[in-house]
């Protein structure tokens, strides 16, 4: 709970970090034409203070009706790392092309590599025993379908984004121009129509699996000693272990949620958001996400060729007893037991079945 | 599998780390499509317009500068 | 050789919306489109009021052309920037990081959904043919290529909207602060448009530019 509640913390400061630092407050823009009457008396031709409220990036009059067409130039603001203001448009192009495109990219490779060598070092996770061939009721149809509904527009959203934020250094020089600006303009109308739908199932899911994903006693042993998995030795847990409910709560509650929210503020530019609002909105969108794509290719090689059978479980709804009893314990007794903390599907599933 | 993926992540981190300069069209132009677009002086100049040997940068360049002076608020129309 | 920069003389600028028009109408322009606006400072205030008519600037360094993530923006040789409406996808990322909000688009869909970005040609068209029918219905005229000048600049009737070549304009505008007794000598828009100068080149500002 402590590590769970230290990593949330980083995270929220993380996002506190990214914003930029606005322009320093400046005095009102009455007070600003009253001192610029006062000073075409005194010196003709000096416009300063007219020039100070420009620089603002406050909206004057104008004829013209639209997003912030008052504003001449956006105002003076600074993303983290960056010394001097800029306009605000010219920082938030050196903060999404600088450290969001550099460190994300990094980031993607990075976990890329660990999950590789960990596959090539240690191999997927196999069952020590032998199947019993009589399984047990894991996932009932609902959760799956809401895993999977998930899962896919998550990873179509994933695709179709890092094809927005890297697709012009990887993809363009090979597909050239006209097939490169197809497949984005395809990327970014499936990003924009399934996002919709990942939020809804995101929803559901967190609400179907928020109770197994509880902590409870053993999951501090379980994340201090969680490594020693990757050398066969299984450590006691529940329906979820806490690595699964790490993933869950900094994954998929946090940055998902940070995800979709940040990403509505984009999806819909008709309710006039500020150009401010959506530059903080978009790099916070793309720092978030290259972070919960982090952790997804962990889940995703886990969930397909990392772990023997865990595949089987969410396709299927159902689990081995020698898979539940080596992987989950506890649960497995619960089960067995038809004692408390046994999900629904579970119970129904106590009698033995036949896999097909 | 995963080579592939290791592959295409690293392609992705080379590209990632950079911002394509910009150029003008005079510089950049064989192959790709986006930047070919005709220069201005490589047009035929109107029949009753103003007066450039065609492709003749230097030429064009001239009288649009001459031109611009018209803005000049000494000159009230272009001679 | 030629860099095209726009300029706007403060002391000058009487808010007749002149440039604006004959942007929209030289161009015919999309519906709910303004390639140019006026902004007045301090509307109404005796002693205190300015314009400035605003547009693409056609930056050196352009940030629309830096965040497109299908790099469809390209700078002519001399120094305008123009895109191809076929490579854009609507992102708004253009519209995002350029300064002086010159990016627009026309709502193509439901819930705000934006359609291909338009914005100031410099009057230069865009990739297609030059002066072709193409080329006009997506971009515009393209004067640039009838030895012409921006239409709002050529036309704006007390001179303060001036365009073309850097160095002219910047000879143009020395002369007149030094006239007016080197007052409103501010170049607005050069320093985020243009920044500092090349080494050994006129300078980008004339005198007293900054901002
Ligand atoms: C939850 C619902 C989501 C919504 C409403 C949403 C919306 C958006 C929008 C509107 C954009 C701007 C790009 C454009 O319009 O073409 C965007 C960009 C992006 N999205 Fe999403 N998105 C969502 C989920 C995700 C997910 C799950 C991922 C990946 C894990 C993701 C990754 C990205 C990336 C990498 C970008 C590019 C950022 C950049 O270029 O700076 N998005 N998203
Ligand atoms: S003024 Fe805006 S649109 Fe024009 S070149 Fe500069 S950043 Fe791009
Ligand atoms: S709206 Fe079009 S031109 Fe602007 S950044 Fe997006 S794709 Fe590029």
């Amino acid at each position: 709970m402590h590590t769970l509640s230290r990593m949330t913390g980083w995270l929220v400061l993380t996002f506190a970090f990214a914003l930029p630092v606005g322009a320093q407050q400046t005095p009102a823009q009455k007070d600003l034409a009253k001192d610029q009457q006062q000073r075409t008396v005194n010196q003709p031709g000096n416009n300063s203070e007219v020039w100070r409220d420009v620089r603002s990036g406050q909206p004057n009059n104008t004829t013209v009706p639209g997003r912030e067409t008052g504003v001449l130039v956006q105002a003076q603001a600074r993303f983290p790392g960056q010394e001097n203001m800029t306009t605000a448009g010219e920082a938030w192009r050196k903060f999404r092309n600088g450290p969001v495109t550099f460190y994300g990219g990094w980031l993607v490779i990075l976990m890329c590599a660990i999950i590789g060598a960990i596959y090539y070092t240690r191999g997927p996770i196999k069952l020590h025993d032998k199947p019993t061939g009589r399984v047990i009721d894991r996932f009932s149809l609902a959760e799956r379908w809401a895993h999977w509904v998930m899962g896919i527009s998550f990873c179509v959203l994933s695709v179709s984004g890092l094809i927005i934020l890297f697709g012009k250094h990887v993809l363009l020089p090979v597909l050239g121009y006209t097939l490169f600006a197809w497949l984005t303009a395809l990327g970014k109308n499936l990003h924009n129509f399934v996002a919709p739908l990942f939020i809804v199932s995101l929803l559901v899911f967190i609400v179907m699996y928020l109770k197994d994903n509880l902590p409870e006693k053993g999951d501090a042993t379980w994340l201090a000693n969680g490594w020693k998995f990757f050398y066969g030795v299984h450590l006691s847990s529940g329906r979820f272990n806490a690595g699964e409910k790490v993933w869950f709560w900094v994954g998929v509650v946090v940055l998902c949620l940070i995800v979709s929210v940040s990403g509505l503020i984009l999806l819909f530019p008709n309710f006039d958001q500020l150009r401010s609002t959506m530059q903080q909105a978009s790099v916070v969108h793309a720092i978030a996400a290259i972070l919960v794509i982090g952790f997804a290719i962990g889940h995703i090689y886990m969930g397909t060729i990392g772990v023997e059978g865990a595949y089987g479980n969410m396709r299927d709804g159902v689990t081995d007893e020698t898979w539940a009893k080596e992987h989950h314990d506890m649960w497995y007794d619960d089960v067995k037991s038809g004692g408390a903390g046994v999900t629904t599907a579970a119970k129904s599933g106590a009698a033995p079945q036949t896999l097909h | 599998m995963i080579r592939c993926s290791l592959l295409a992540a690293s392609v992705l981190c080379i590209g990632g780390c950079m911002e394509v300069e910009q150029v003008s069209n005079a510089q950049k132009q064989a192959g790709q499509t986006v930047r070919r677009d005709t220069n201005p002086w490589s047009n035929e100049p109107l029949a009753n317009g103003p007066k450039w040997s065609k492709g003749d940068r230097t030429s064009w360049e001239e009288q649009i500068k001459k031109r611009q002076l018209a803005q000049h608020e000494h000159r009230r129309i272009y001679e | 050789m030629a860099r095209m920069k726009f300029l706007c003389d403060a002391e000058r600028c009487i808010e007749c919306n002149g440039c604006v028009t004959a942007c929209k109408n030289e161009n015919e322009v999309p519906w709910g489109v303004n390639r140019r606006r006026v902004v007045t400072i301090n509307d109404g205030v005796i002693g205190a009021e300015k314009s400035i008519s605003v547009a693409c600037m056609h930056c050196s360094d352009a940030p629309c052309m830096a965040v497109c993530p299908v790099d469809c923006f390209y700078k002519t040789a001399d120094g305008v920037v123009l895109h191809d409406k076929d490579l854009c996808i609507g992102c708004g990322y253009c519209f995002y990081a350029c300064p002086f909000g010159a990016p627009q688009f026309p709502q193509a869909g439901a819930f705000g959904l934006r359609g291909k970005m338009d914005k100031c040609t410099f009057c230069a068209g865009g990739p297609e043919e030059d002066k072709s029918e193409a080329e006009f219905k997506k971009y515009g005229r393209n004067r640039l290529a009838e030895g012409k000048l921006p239409a709002c600049a050529e036309m704006c009737s007390t001179k303060a909207l001036l365009g073309g070549d850097g160095d002219v304009i910047a000879d143009i505008y020395r002369e007149r602060v030094a006239r007016r007794g080197s007052k409103g000598a501010e170049a607005w828009g050069w320093g985020s448009a243009y920044g500092q100068p090349p080494k050994g080149a006129a300078p980008a500002a004339p005198a007293g530019g900054k901002s």
